[in-house]
């Protein structure tokens, strides 16, 4: 562990950097549980989403926490690692006996500090303003799965920040943030989709990553299938990370 | 065990069809000052980065302290500081001295290298809020955030100004002075000139010459002799046929006395030039030998390996 000793400095700087930048956790923190307000906050609390056996609120809840933590793992860090390599301040790391995978391993323990209060908030709103009850384990095991699950989208994040540059980064990290939210059903259930569109989003790991949420709510094991389609974006992202990662390297 | 810092074995890297470093052969020693001099786009960048390992050559061996430049690294043998290395932003100057402490397995104490390096006032400023000298200061305390035993440099004066760049200098020579082998990347010729005790000249990607300031200006063959010549025309075949000269110029003294000149000469032996002026019968007054200045030396050596490749 001799490597993780040396990435302690880089990890406690990143974390510092990342709570103390205001406008983005007022961002991935706050802004989830807004929207949860404005989707769930005229809803009943007993009807039930299409599909499910959940009701909306209980629904949306983990929509957003899931959107929460989409936000605070894969927003800050694309922009940022693509500025940073710009900048050379990646280069100039390159020169310190940091590991390679310090950089990566300190920008998502950046993220995943973010990530955690976004998920909470969003719990502590619902089961104040909307009376979401659930038993104490499955608080436990939401924010578990929940934050454990937004590791597939940190990958994203950085594979992105390696692979845009510049002006690119932005617009395709906000595609990529929207398309995976919508198409995930993160902002609307997925079952008031048409059925060609409800097909696809079946796929997308979003819609996985939030469907893990679901089943703990309704004290399920969670579907293989959606476990199985995480496990295979979090591979291809972190294949696709480590490998534009080491494309960047040689290139510098 | 006689140890060598760095050793270059015929490396070579090319961008597409620019070689940018061509069959480089260098090896430098402990407690060396080095100035890689050369001018812009040379390759001293792309040699350094070679060095550092942040390039892979296309073909040749590139060590440092006998292992590759990533295991020296490591070890914390190397501080470097990049002409393109970027910061983090919205950090603290302390908090990024800190981190580049925490990096190297042995470090100074932070305090330490904040004064060092002259930004113990700035040490709470935002990173983002530097000007161009302070950012470079604080480029040069991550290098120099511990104990490392070659330090490389590339250009780092830029964005400095007079004052400033004197102070740097000063506390470079104390790192040089302890042992250490400092190498670094100029085109401020009077920086190589005054601080080196070594000078390795660059010109596209080829090693074009290496020994001290004094030897390159002997290598480019220049001296330089003024004298004046009263009375008379100036028969300038007889000068030109002097030996070993290289370079004549004849001018009006603009004296009272009307009619002198004022001849120049650059010759790469002034001893035999100025023995044969005198046996020539010429009677020159106010002679004047000095060395040219490094930068004149290094444009004279440019010059002549551009003529030997034309040919």
């Amino acid at each position: 562990m001799l490597n993780t000793f040396a990435s302690r400095g880089l990890i406690r700087l990143e974390l510092t950097r990342a709570l103390r930048n205001r406008k983005f956790l007022f961002f991935s923190v706050l802004y989830p549980s807004l929207l949860f307000l404005l989707i769930a906050g005229s809803a009943d609390s007993t009807s039930k989403v299409d599909g499910t056996g959940l009701t909306l609120p209980a629904y949306m809840m983990v929509s957003m926490a899931s959107f929460g933590a989409l936000t605070a793992v894969l927003m800050g860090n694309s922009e940022r690692i693509a500025k940073e390599r710009e900048s050379g301040w990646v280069r100039q790391l390159r020169l310190t006996a940091l590991p390679g995978h310090g950089y990566v391993l300190a920008k998502t323990a950046g993220a995943a500090v973010v990530s955690l209060p976004s998920i909470v908030v969003v719990f502590v709103v619902a089961a104040v303003v909307k009376d979401v009850r659930l038993d104490a384990w499955q608080w436990l095991a939401l924010t578990g799965a929940i934050w454990a699950g937004s590791l597939v989208f940190a990958a994203l994040g950085v594979a992105l920040g390696y692979l845009a540059s510049g002006d690119a980064v932005r617009p395709i990290t906000m595609i990529t943030y929207f398309g995976l939210s919508i198409l995930g059903g993160l902002w609307m259930p997925t079952t008031s989709f048409p059925t060609w569109l409800q097909d696809i989003a079946d796929w997308v790991p979003t819609h996985a990553y939030a469907a893990l949420g679901q089943a703990i709510e309704q004290s399920q094991a969670p579907h293989a299938k959606d476990i199985a389609v995480l496990a295979v974006f979090f591979a291809l992202f972190t294949g696709g990370a480590a490998w534009l990662y080491r494309k960047d390297t040689l290139k510098a | 065990m006689t140890t060598t810092v760095v050793g270059f074995d015929q490396v070579s890297k090319s961008y597409g069809s620019v070689r940018a470093v061509d069959g480089l052969t260098l090896t430098l020693y402990p407690g060396q000052t080095v100035a890689l001099l050369g001018p812009n786009g040379a390759g001293k960048s792309t040699t350094l980065d070679l060095l550092l390992g942040l390039k892979q050559p296309d073909s040749g061996t590139v060590r440092l302290f006998g292992t590759g430049p990533r295991e020296a690294i490591v070890a914390g043998r190397v501080g470097a500081m990049l002409q393109s290395g970027g910061l983090m932003d919205e950090v603290t100057v302390a908090e990024l001295v800190r981190l580049a402490c925490d990096l190297h397995p042995r470090p100074y104490k932070v305090s330490d290298v904040l004064s060092r390096a002259g930004i113990t006032q700035i040490a709470d400023r935002k990173v983002d809020k530097l000007s161009g000298g302070q950012a470079q200061r604080v480029r040069f305390a991550l290098a120099t955030a511990g104990d490392s035993d070659l330090i490389v440099l590339d250009e780092p004066t830029t964005g400095m100004d007079v004052t400033t760049r004197q102070a740097f200098w000063a506390t470079m020579r104390e790192q040089a002075d302890q042992g250490r082998t400092v190498l670094f990347a100029t085109h401020y010729l009077e920086e190589a000139d005054a601080i080196a005790d070594r000078v390795l000249v660059l010109h596209r990607g080829r090693l074009l010459a290496d020994g001290t300031a004094a030897e390159i200006k002997a290598k480019a063959g220049v001296r330089r002799i003024s004298f004046d010549l009263s009375d008379g025309p100036v028969d300038e075949a007889s000068l030109r046929a002097l030996p070993f000269l290289t370079r004549l110029t004849v001018s009006n003294s603009g004296s009272a006395a009307g009619s002198g000149h004022t001849v120049r000469i650059q010759s790469s032996d002034a001893d035999a030039t100025v023995h044969a002026l005198y046996g020539g019968g010429l009677y020159p007054r106010n002679l004047e030998v000095a060395g040219l200045g490094l930068e004149q030396a290094f444009v004279a050596i440019t010059e002549a390996e551009e003529a030997r490749t034309a040919c």
